[in-house]
């Protein structure tokens, strides 16, 4: 899947992009770190426009979401639903049957889980076998990327405000 | 392990210390509905001086009414904090101890400079201390 580079409006957001280059997430071995100032748009980048285009063309994906208090929950819930034996406290086993049984996935986003585990490489671990592509929001200047960088190219991907003009905020994203 | 456990750091710092957790940074749904609850009244003077705040971390959207869920994240974060030291300002409550979960790493690195010079301004002229909760531990950072 890729994102061609161009202008991508996302009306109700007031946001503007501009994609200086063509973003390809199929290829497989690459890890996208999204940088940039809060507001940019980074999160709403991944939920407007990157995840309908995976689900458009059918690419399965796991996403942790800025906001993972929901998300446990939800979790526990669709894995005793499928019948999974998910254990009381440990939120990392949680993790890890989920992973475990997503095995279909080939794209994995992660938007700050850094701030969570600022040392996450355990993901990396027990998820390369079968991740195709990585796509990591984060604040952090050090990510672990020695974790990653054996067996996926790293690919930084700046979001950077242009100008707010009033409605809309302009925000150049550009690779490298 | 646990991944989040607020239960467990309102138990062990709930009695002494503020905390700002970035998944509960707000219990209502804009600004100006915080400040309301806050000072039990319609501060027009404060929600103009934190939207003016904001401008300074290209917030330049913000508007006392509008609602939480069109910021973004890390913006959620920074409008909590300026919230917090308007009101510490207002109502000079001095030696407050703030504990921030999850609120720094959730903010670029410009302007998390930006507010921890606001923090140590803070600290200066309230006593105010700055603590960070990361994992199962706090540490002072101002």
């Amino acid at each position: 899947m890729q994102i061609k580079k161009g202008k991508y409006r996302l009306e109700d957001r007031g946001l503007n992009f501009t994609v200086c280059n063509d973003l390809d997430f199929e290829n497989r071995g690459n890890c996208f770190y999204f940088r940039g100032g809060n507001g940019f748009g980074k999160t709403s980048f991944l939920e407007k426009i990157i995840i309908p285009r995976l689900k458009n063309d059918n690419i399965h994906y796991i996403y942790i979401g800025q906001d993972i208090r929901i998300q446990l929950y939800t979790l526990r819930a669709l894995l005793s639903i499928q019948g999974i034996n998910v254990p009381n406290n440990d939120e990392i086993e949680l993790l890890r049957l989920w992973l475990n049984n997503s095995k279909s996935a080939t794209v994995f986003i992660m938007d700050e889980f850094d701030k969570y585990f600022p040392d996450y490489g355990f993901i990396f671990d027990w998820s390369d076998s079968f991740i195709r592509t990585y796509i990591i929001v984060t604040h952090l200047s050090y990510s672990r990327p020695d974790a990653v960088a054996e067996k996926y190219r790293i690919c930084n991907v700046r979001f950077e405000l242009i100008n707010f003009d009033g409605r809309f905020k302009h925000v150049r994203v550009k690779q490298g | 392990m646990a991944i989040y456990n607020l239960d467990a750091i309102l138990k062990t710092y709930g009695d002494g210390y503020l905390i700002l957790d970035f998944n509960h940074l707000f219990i209502s749904s804009s600004i100006r509905e915080e400040i309301w609850l806050l000072q039990r009244m319609d501060d027009d003077a404060m929600t103009k001086n934190i939207m003016h705040e904001a401008e300074e971390f290209d917030i330049h959207d913000a508007k006392g009414s509008k609602d939480f869920d069109t910021y973004s994240g890390g913006q959620k974060a920074i409008l909590a904090c300026l919230l917090i030291t308007a009101v510490i300002r207002d109502q000079k409550i001095y030696d407050l101890k703030l504990l921030l979960s999850n609120v720094l790493d959730s903010i670029s690195h410009d302007n998390r400079s930006k507010l921890l010079t606001k923090f140590e301004a803070m600290r200066a002229t309230y006593g105010m201390k700055l603590f960070a909760h990361k994992k199962d531990h706090i540490h002072e950072i101002l």
